[in-house]
Formats: C-alpha cells, structure tokens, sequence
C-alpha cells in the first residue's frame, strides 16, 4: 500500500482526493494546507489527516500531490524532491518560467519523478485525437484549432465561493488569467500533437480591465511550419462549457465537439409543460481523466518509467503562456526562446 | 428575392413585385470560370423579367456548354455580346481577369456584379472602381453571404443589442482546394487567404458598420496540399475601429472525403453571451455507397439566389449597389495585408 499526502486543499485537491480514494493500492494520507482549517475541511470530506507542516506530511507518504496554486508550486514540489518523494503537479508547473526552471532542475538534480498533470492529455477523446493523428490517417500536421471556453471558475459549486482561489483566478496578475490557467492546456496539447512552437501572437481581454471576464485567442506557428489556433474563454455565459478539437492534416480532419448530440439525452416533461433537457457522456471509472493522470503517476513510478508529460514540457507550456501574456502586452507575435 | 423576405430587404420585395412586368432586364454573363458562375445562371434564367442576351467565355468549350445548356446564344468576344445592347453583365472570371472585363464592360452597361475577389492587386480595384464611376455605371460585388438567412438573423440580433457590449468573433470560412486557376497565383493573386478572407471580412464590415484597423496573419504555403504552389492555409488575427477583436481561418482544409466543401461560422461573444452562427448548417446527412462517403446536402436558402435578384432588382429601380465596389476594395485590401503581415511577421495597420 503506497500513501499519498495533498499540499494544498483548495479546488482541484477535492478532484484529485476523490480519485486517489478510488485507487486500489494506494492509501490517502491526508493534507497540508497553510490555511489549517482548509486542511481540515479536508480531512472531514476525505478522511486522512491534516498535517501541521509539510515535513510532517512528507515523513508519512510514500507521494507527494501538489495542488496549490500555480504562484505556490515551486517551494513544496522542490522539497519533495528534495525529500525523495515522487511527485505530482498540478498544472501549471509554475506561474513564473523562474519558478519552473527552479522545478525542472530539483527534478533533474535529485533523480526524482515529478509528473506535471496536464490533464488534457488524458481526455480521452483527446487521447484518441492524438492517436488517429499519429497513426497517419489524416497525412501530415498542417492546422490544429482547440477551443476551452466556459464562464469564470467562481461559483460553479457551491462549496467554492468565497474560497481564497476565487479571487485568485480574478487577480490576473496572480492567476494569469485564461492565458495561463486554461489555454496552457491547449497549448501542451497541440505542442504534444504538432512538436515545438517556434512564435505565439495573441489577442485577448486580459489587460481590458474586465476581470474576472477574461477571453483570447492564440495563433500559433510550428517549427515544423504547422499553425495553430486555440480559443480560451470566462466569458462564455454560464452551463454553456464547450470543448472543441479540429485537426486538419494533408490527408483528412479530426473533429471533435463538446456540443454535439451525447450518448445520454434526458428530455423530461416539467409539471409545467415546459422541457428539461440535459445529456451526458459516461465513461468507465478508469477512463475518468484525473483518475487516468493520476494512476499513470503510479504506474510509471512504479515500474521506473518516464511521464507522457516530462517537466520540460510542463516548463514550456508555462514559457509559452507567458509568450502569449507578452504578445498581449506588447500587440507583436512572440518568439519562443 | 429570397424565399424569406428579410427586414432589409423588405421594402425592396416590395417594390419588385410591383415592378416585375415593368421593364425588362437583359443580362450578359462574362465567362464561367468561377463555378459561381453556374449558380447565378441557374437563378437568373427563370427569374421573371430578366433575359440572358448570351455568354462571353474565353474558353470557348466551356461557355458553349453553358450557353447550350441555357438555350442561349455563345459569344466569342466580350464586344460582341455587348453589342448585343445588355443592362447589366455578371464577371466570374479568373480574378485577374475582372479588371479588364469591367474595364471593357463600364460605360456600355448599367451595371456589373463582379465575382470577389474585387481584383487581385489594390491599383486593379481602385482603378475598376474610378473607371465605374466615370462611366456611370453600377458595381456591385458578388458576397451573396449578406442574403444568408443565419447571417441576416445575427446582424439583426446584434442591431437590436442582444449581446450588450461585444467582446470578439471568431470565424472559420473552411475550404476544399479548388484547384485549377484557383492554385495559379498569376490568374488567382492569392490561395486559400485571399479566396476566403473577403466573405468574412465583408460580412464583419457590414455587421458592425466599421473596418478592419490592425491584421496579423500566420500564411500556409502548400501545407495541406504539397506541391501545390500556392498558399492553402490562413489565420489571421484582427482588431476591428469598433474596437471588437477576432480571428478568421481561410484554409483550404476540407479534404475530398470531408462530408461537404466547407464552411462559413462566426462565433460573436458579447456581455450578454454568446451567438453562434454556421451558415451552412441546414443539411441532410446523405450516404452513398456511389460517392464512396456520407456527405452533407445543404436545403437552406441560397444567399447566391438572393445576390442575383437584388443586382437585377438594383438595375430595374436605378439604385445604388447594396455591396458596393469599395465594399470589394476594402475586403481585398485586408487579405493583401494578410499577405504583407505574414511576410513580415508582425501586424499590418490599414488603410495600407
């Protein structure tokens, strides 16, 4: 049995504890958290128990699950490392590329698995994106577009409001708004899929003095010639999340919607005469994304082999955010150094 | 007239009907080059009140075919079907070819609608336009997406403020690779950027009644087609006067076996939410073991039936063009400073 503890216990650390409660083999520890009563909230829904620092939570696990905000990263993912301790990172790997190349070097330095969960790769209509493109069924790379829009992660569960990481994410200078909280996603994604991103050029709300409504969009150039185009988005209006993927090769397109039909479609008479309509798209619990991410981490501990994503790509996924935060800042396409 | 008479164009269904028997309308067609040549025709020929005097095609294969397709006379020379005494003739020729055609045709016509784009250099179109007005004549430009009943539907939305403040749009006006001319920068001036930027743009002008202020653009060439010598993929990323930004794709990258030829989309986000718009979304879902694929048979109203009516229409009332040919000049303009962006590598401030 291998023991988890979770720094942090803010939004995605519920995520992440409700999946690690799922896994056979290993055992949730419990939590640290700087705010102690977040911790212990914790630990009331999850079991385990709050630990008082960080060093008492590492000499009781076996991994370490770091999911505080992206700004709060660096210090305890550089310890655990330290520590010996395989570790997980929420994404993004870090808000500053500074913090980043801190992370990748403790990385490299102490020999340590770090796994930076960009989720997305485990999507598993994503996933098979991926796959049908690498199995050459569309021809060469030539335009990949991503679309991740919905409204401001503020009050979509109830338990959320007035929680600190709320008025994070509205503090762009903290958060990084949609460029580094959501698009960093697309980003990893289609540099997985398409290889390095040569030059990013952005346009976007972040600097319009509309927060927290932020919105962009990103044009990419590959080194490979390939272009990209993501769209990111708090601006959509609430219940109206949409997920998209359009991959056009030399040969054929992916294409993949949120919004098209679901597998699951309700439509039930209300007592008023009116519809309630809803669907959904059920998978199997180990296809379930953040269950997936997280069992790869162990699988791949486990058995001393690399991450589908290393701490470099975690590193350029962050590089190329803030390329796109600069494009924005300074109204000229980017160029990745 | 469309089938659904729109708020627009309301008062000129109007008039028409009153109008229909009064004067009669003779229409030449100057070459069929652009495959948009055989949908005006198939609207044009039944229309009540309009006669085709005839077809001008330099290949004259083809516009024999037309022509006796049509029941309709051939002509070898542009001249001669002008002599013919026409009200008004419509150009699908190559791009290139538009210039010299509306050259010939301003001052013997009344009118001309000329395919998009206008021409393919800026001094072509400046100099059609100076030539048109010099001449009295009439130039309207071919962007039958103003008559698409899903476009109409937004602009009116937008007009009646339904999105409060607006944020961005962004478009998609996919393709399948045409081919032929269309791949021969000589007679076409430009790929994928080029063929498509103009509808969108022209749609985004006439929206918000505003221009395209700055343009960055990321140019493909032969990305999705190799060998094909010309550019098959756009993005570009454009800042509007009105202060609204967006992005456009332009690329040719709808493969033979995609289930129809592309696609024209504009997603506007505002305050109040969001409108999205697929003009070409009214489809029945065909599949045939002969065609080898499931494909897409559109039953929505043709904005091609739509341009037509309105350009004879505008002949018949002796009114201005509702696109006009700086409309066409303006549109051109923005997919040359796409070019001029992509070359350089930074965003392009218009007017050039």
């Amino acid at each position: 049995m291998r023991r988890v503890g979770i720094v942090g216990a803010g939004g995605i650390s519920r995520t992440h504890a409700d999946r690690w409660l799922q896994m056979p083999g290993v055992e949730l520890a419990g939590f640290f958290d700087i705010a102690e009563d977040a911790a212990q909230r914790a630990v009331e829904a999850f079991g385990g128990r709050a630990y008082g620092t960080l060093n008492e939570l590492f000499d009781a696990v076996d991994y370490v699950d770091v999911c505080t905000p992206g700004t709060a990263h660096a210090e305890p993912v550089i310890a655990a490392l330290e520590a010996g301790l395989p570790t997980v990172c929420e994404k993004p790997l870090a808000n500053s590329v500074d913090d980043c190349e801190r992370m990748v070097d403790a990385a490299e330095r102490t020999g340590t698995p770090l796994f930076v969960a960009m989720v997305v790769r485990f999507f598993p209509q994503f996933a098979k994106a991926k796959e049908v493109l690498d199995s050459g069924a569309i021809g060469a790379p030539g335009v990949i577009r991503t679309v991740r829009s919905g409204s401001y992660p503020d009050a979509g569960s109830a338990w959320r409001k007035g929680l600190a990481i709320t008025s994070y994410y509205a503090d762009f200078a903290q958060s990084g708004g949609v460029l580094l909280d959501l698009c960093i996603h697309d980003i990893d994604y289609q540099r997985w899929c398409f290889g390095e991103i040569e030059r990013v050029f952005t346009r976007g709300m972040m600097f319009a003095g509309k927060e927290p409504v932020d919105h962009a969009l990103l044009t990419l150039r590959f080194a490979s010639g390939a272009v990209g185009h993501i769209e990111g988005s708090w601006a959509y209006p609430r219940g109206r999340f949409s997920q998209r993927i359009e991959i056009a090769g030399s040969g054929g397109v992916i294409e993949w919607d949120s919004r098209a039909r679901a597998p699951v479609e309700l439509a039930l008479a209300n007592g008023d005469g009116t519809l309630a309509a809803s669907g959904s798209s059920p998978t199997a619990p180990q296809d379930d994304p953040y269950y997936a991410e997280l069992a790869h981490f162990v699988s791949c501990v486990e058995a001393g082999e690399p991450f589908l994503v290393s701490p470099y790509d975690g590193l350029m996924a962050v590089k190329i955010s803030r390329a796109a935060i600069e494009s924005l800042e300074t109204g000229k396409p980017v160029t990745i150094g | 007239m469309t089938d659904r008479p729109n708020q627009i164009h309301e008062q000129k269904a109007t008039e028409k009907r009153v109008s229909d028997s009064a004067a009669e309308v003779r229409l030449g067609l100057f070459s069929f080059a652009h495959m948009h040549a055989a949908s005006y025709l198939h609207f044009l020929k039944p229309m009540a009140g309009v006669t085709l005097a005839g077809i001008y095609d330099d290949n004259s294969e083809r516009g024999r075919r037309f022509a006796i397709q049509a029941d309709i006379p051939y002509f070898e020379k542009p001249g001669s079907l002008l002599d013919e005494g026409v009200d008004g003739v419509v150009i699908c020729s190559e791009n290139a070819s538009h210039a010299p055609l509306v050259q010939q045709a301003a001052g013997r016509v009344r009118a001309i609608l000329c395919e998009k784009p206008i021409a393919t250099t800026a001094a072509d179109g400046l100099a059609m336009i100076e030539r048109c007005r010099e001449t009295g004549t009439k130039l309207q430009i071919a962007f039958p997406m103003r008559y698409s009943p899903p476009v109409i539907e937004l602009k009116q939305r937008i007009d009646a403020g339904l999105l409060g403040e607006i944020y961005s749009v962004k478009c998609t006006n996919h393709g399948s690779m045409p081919g032929g001319w269309f791949a021969d920068p000589e007679l076409s001036g430009g790929g994928a950027v080029l063929d498509h930027t103009v509808h969108v743009i022209d749609l985004l002008r006439w929206l918000w009644d505003t221009e395209v202020e700055e343009i960055y653009a990321e140019v493909g060439h032969e990305l999705l087609h190799p060998g094909l010598g010309i550019d098959d993929v756009g993005l570009l990323s454009f800042r509007l006067a009105n202060g609204v930004f967006g992005t456009l794709d332009t690329s040719w990258s709808r493969p033979p076996s995609y289930p129809t030829w592309g696609d024209v989309k504009l997603d506007v986000l505002g305050e109040q939410g969001l409108i999205s718009v697929d003009a070409f979304e009214q489809n029945l879902q065909v599949s045939s073991d002969e065609a080898g694929k499931t494909s897409w048979v559109n039953w929505g109203s043709n904005g091609d039936e739509g341009l037509v009516a309105d350009f004879v229409a505008m002949i018949r009332e002796d009114r201005e063009p509702f696109i006009s040919g700086e409309d066409g000049q303006a549109a051109l303009e923005v997919a040359l400073a796409a070019y001029e962006s992509a070359r350089r590598a930074e965003p392009v401030r218009l007017p050039l």
